[in-house]
């Protein structure tokens, strides 16, 4: 049983200390805030473009690497994914499904058609099929979400596996309160999780407006608590019912983020939320103890072993300074680049190497120096801080978060 | 820094809104926004309308705020919504400070008024036809929780007392906190009782007021004064020896909220603050030092909730109570995972919030019923009042447990000073 600290509460970290902590060692997790799970949509990217549209993840895994050979998954490598990925389905079964070795079409708000490997079963009829018809609902109230942008996107797009579907738009009224004129997800979320009779309300609602659609799609609110709601209003309707993720504050994330939460107090692991790790101290190249920042003195926290799963630069853990450098935020880890101006191009479309500029490791994901050996021997470092991808484009982000924190699990090995 | 009661001396927090990068998870955990429109919610209150300010205010629903500080413990980016939240509510309530928030924020007068009669004190608290009273002219909400005031203070009981061992470790501070001296005498006997028993020799210098209530109400030159005055009676204590407290948000008030909120910088606070500890936080440390006797704990068969109260999650020192109970065999601790009680020190008492505080606390006061509906646990006073008010159970500090299991007497029973 080793002491671990894990830093951040991202999907990699959240995922790193609930493994560690069922592998039997002694685990806090400390965080500045809630990681990057609630801003997403609540699936699971494997490997969407490479460039083009990706149809089995792990079977275009070598080609991939091959091109890509500073790529995270060089270093990660396929098991650790897909353990990761395993571990994640069989922990969250009300909450993950699909099949890793196949991605599907899921759309997205704005209609347009995304790679994603697994996802909630409140989205499984919404993996757009050859030939069906689509009733997307939006509601008046909710302003994040437009019904004609999508469906019309959606109509218009032909199928990246071949042949299209047809989409048609549809509005309600639905007043989460009297009165109340611009709602977001999480307030529809509340209500049909607190409220019975807001869920018929929707229900009929619905089977009102829409027309001889074989599938309908509603923007992603059916319940946080709850994710069964999508099921009882497939039963009212008559027709197989769907959520489409919204922007942040996305409800399908938030449902991953406080089951990851809830398993991790139930487990035992010790949280520290709220607090940055601001420094360290290390002696004989491992380091000894983390710093936490608190009200009044900081405390030193003793630590056999740091995994570090800080984010990038959306989280603050890679910095630019106003002369364009480059930093890590807490370690001072050596990066793969240092000089903004020369990664960033005046051309939006085009690749951005600065978005690819962040830690290297080696297969046991501890960060190497610029000497190829570990900084540290007993830092490891994974998700987002991890050099070499740009995720939102691959859809890569959540494979490598879970697949770096599996390395470093595996690597670590079991307490007792 | 300067110090008025406006955006000036905050120049820290105002700094950190351009970090606000309308994530919206502080929308997503703010307990108020989740119950009532009457509040505007975090984001929109906080960084977007404090780039309006300039010392004026420009959205009154700020009042609405509770001031629990669960928006800047989520924020990942490290604004301190909080905090100029508080400032800008203190300036907006400068000039027409309800009489009501006057008096209810100052502890030690109730204290002080109520302890010589506190049979009748009591009586009248319970009396409904007195609290309607004091509810139409006043404001203080005719069911809210208020405090059981008690028949000797804690200083009276301390300066009687002997202590059961002779010491081996050295000097401590105990800060036992207005609600530890008048009202809940009983959680600051077990601490000293606890911190003896390991071998303390506890010292507890005079104390007033850390003027966390006044803070909170937007009464800030008297909550600086009061501040001031009590890290200065801490300091005369025996120096650099552990400050030790029950109180944990007013070791927070010492700690950093007078600093960030009320930009005193005076070295005797920030001297004071640097050795203040949550008692479970001392009690763990200790323990993770193997410096805790661990042998001695006998075996209490109970499950019980624990809530971290807002204050403390805000110290940033996560929830150390858990671990420490979870020390003594038999017990078997449910964290509530709710996020506030909803008294928020005084928000839940005042007439026009008693709703949404109550509705605030619902999902803990439903977790409480589920695990036992008995006994529950939770480190702040006031918090501890609105649980027992809301569920009807008993609701304990930590060290009440730590107390029973080193056989220094029973958590549900009260050690000293009841009514
Ligand atoms: C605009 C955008 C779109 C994206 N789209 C996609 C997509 O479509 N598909 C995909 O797969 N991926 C996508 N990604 C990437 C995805 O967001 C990340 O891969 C994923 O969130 C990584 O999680 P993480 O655990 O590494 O970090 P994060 O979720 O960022 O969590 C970091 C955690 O660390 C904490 N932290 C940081 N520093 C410290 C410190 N010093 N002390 C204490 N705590 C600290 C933070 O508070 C936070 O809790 C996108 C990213 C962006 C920015």
């Amino acid at each position: 049983m080793a002491r671990i600290v894990v830093i951040g509460a991202g999907f990699s970290g959240l995922a790193a200390a609930l493994r560690l902590r069922q592998l039997n060692h002694e685990v806090t997790l400390v965080a500045k805030g809630v990681g990057g799970l609630q801003l997403s949509q609540g699936t699971v990217d494997i490997l969407g473009y490479a460039p083009e549209w990706v149809q089995a993840p792990f079977k275009s895994f070598a080609a991939f690497i091959e091109a890509n050979p500073d790529h995270p998954y060089a270093t990660i490598g396929t098991q650790p994914v897909k353990r990761g990925l395993t571990w994640l389905s069989d922990l969250l079964p009300g909450l993950v499904v699909g099949d890793m070795e196949k991605n599907v079409c899921l759309p997205t708000p704005v209609g347009a058609m995304r790679p994603t490997a697994l996802y909630q079963p409140s989205m499984a009829s919404g993996v757009l099929t050859k030939g069906k018809s689509y009733a997307i609902v939006g509601f008046n109230q909710l302003k994040d979400f437009s019904p004609e942008f999508c469906a019309a996107n959606l109509t218009r797009t032909p199928l990246p596996t071949g042949g299209s579907v047809t989409a048609t738009a549809y509005r309600i009224d639905l007043e989460v309160a009297p009165g109340e004129a611009d709602s977001s997800a999480l307030r529809y979320a509340r209500a049909l999780d607190d409220r019975p009779e807001f869920r018929t309300r929707l229900a009929d609602a619905v089977k009102t407006v829409i027309g001889p659609e074989d599938i309908v799609g509603l923007p992603a609110c059916l319940g946080l608590d709850d994710p069964t709601i999508h099921i009882d209003l497939a039963q009212a309707i008559g027709r197989p019912v769907f959520e489409i993720p919204l922007l942040p504050p996305g409800v399908p994330g938030m449902r991953i983020n406080e089951a990851l939460m809830r398993a991790l107090r139930k487990a035992g692991a010790r949280l520290v939320l709220g607090s940055f790790i601001t420094g360290f101290e290390a002696s004989a190249g491992s380091i000894v103890s983390v710093t936490v920042q608190q009200a009044g003195h900081d405390r030193e926290l003793p630590a056999d072993i740091v995994v570090y799963a800080p984010g990038g630069f959306e989280s603050g853990a890679l910095t630019l300074d106003s002369a364009g450098k480059i930093s890590e935020r807490t370690f001072d880890l050596p990066l793969t680049g240092t000089n903004a101006a020369d990664l960033v191009t005046g051309d939006y479309w085009h690749d951005q190497a600065l978005f690819k500029v962040g830690v290297r490791t080696d297969s046991t994901m501890r960060a190497l120096g610029p000497d190829g050996a570990p900084v540290y021997g007993n830092l490891y470092a994974v998700g987002s801080i991890l050099s070499g991808a740009t995720r939102w484009a691959e859809k890569s982000g959540e494979g490598i978060a879970l697949g770096s924190a599996f390395a470093a699990v595996n690597a670590i090995g079991g307490g007792k | 820094m300067l110090e008025v009661d406006s955006y000036e001396h905050n120049v820290l927090a105002r700094a950190s809104l351009d970090h606000c990068v309308k994530c919206t998870i502080c929308e997503t955990q703010c307990p108020v926004m989740r119950v009532t429109p009457l509040f505007s919610g975090p984001k929109y209150v906080g960084p977007q309308a404090e780039r309006y300010r300039h010392g004026e205010s420009v959205d009154h629903s700020l009042d609405y705020c509770s001031s629990c500080g669960t928006c800047t413990l989520v924020c990942p980016q490290g604004v301190k919504i909080a905090e100029l939240n508080s400032v800008a509510r203190a300036a907006m309530k400068r000039d027409h400070m309800p009489l009501r928030d006057q008096i209810i924020s100052r502890t030690t007068l109730l204290g002080t008024v109520m302890t010589p009669v506190a049979p009748i004190a009591n009586a009248v608290l319970k009396f409904k036809p007195a609290r309607i009273v004091a509810e139409k002219t006043v404001g203080i909400h005719r069911d809210a929780a208020m405090p059981t005031a008690q028949l000797t203070t804690f200083t009276s009981w301390f300066k009687r007392h002997t202590p059961s061992t002779t010491p081996t470790r050295g000097k401590i501070i105990f800060f036992h906190g207005c609600a530890g001296k008048y009202f809940e005498v009983d959680t600051a006997v077990k601490a000293v009782e606890v911190l003896e028993h390991i071998g303390y020799e506890v010292v507890v210098p005079k104390q007033g007021c850390c003027g966390m209530p006044l803070q909170s109400n937007g009464i800030f030159d008297a909550a600086r004064k009061s501040v001031r005055t009590l890290a200065g009676q801490l300091q005369a204590g025996p120096a650099g020896v552990p400050i030790v407290s029950t109180a944990a948000s007013c070791a927070g008030m010492i700690r950093h909220e007078a600093r960030e909120i009320m930009g005193v910088t005076d070295d005797a606070l920030i001297e004071a603050g640097s050795r203040t500890y949550d008692i479970s936080e001392f009690l763990l440390g200790l323990a993770d030092k193997g410096e805790l006797p661990l042998d001695d704990l006998k075996r209490i068969d109970t499950e019980v909730c624990y809530h971290a109260p807002c204050q403390l999650k805000g110290q940033g020192m996560g929830t150390p109570a858990v671990q420490l109970l979870q020390l003594i065999p038999g017990v078997s601790v449910v964290e509530s995972g709710a996020t506030c009680c909803g008294i928020a020190g005084t928000y839940g008492l005042k007439k026009e919030k008693f709703d949404v505080g109550q509705a605030v606390g619902k999902p803990l006061f439903d977790k409480v019923k589920e695990v036992n509906p008995e006994l529950a646990v939770c480190d702040t006073e006031t918090c501890r009042w609105q649980i027992r008010n809301a569920t009807g159970a008993q609701v304990v500090h930590p060290i009440a447990f730590i107390h029973e299991a080193y056989g220094l007497g029973k958590a549900t029973e009260p050690k000293a000073g009841s009514v």
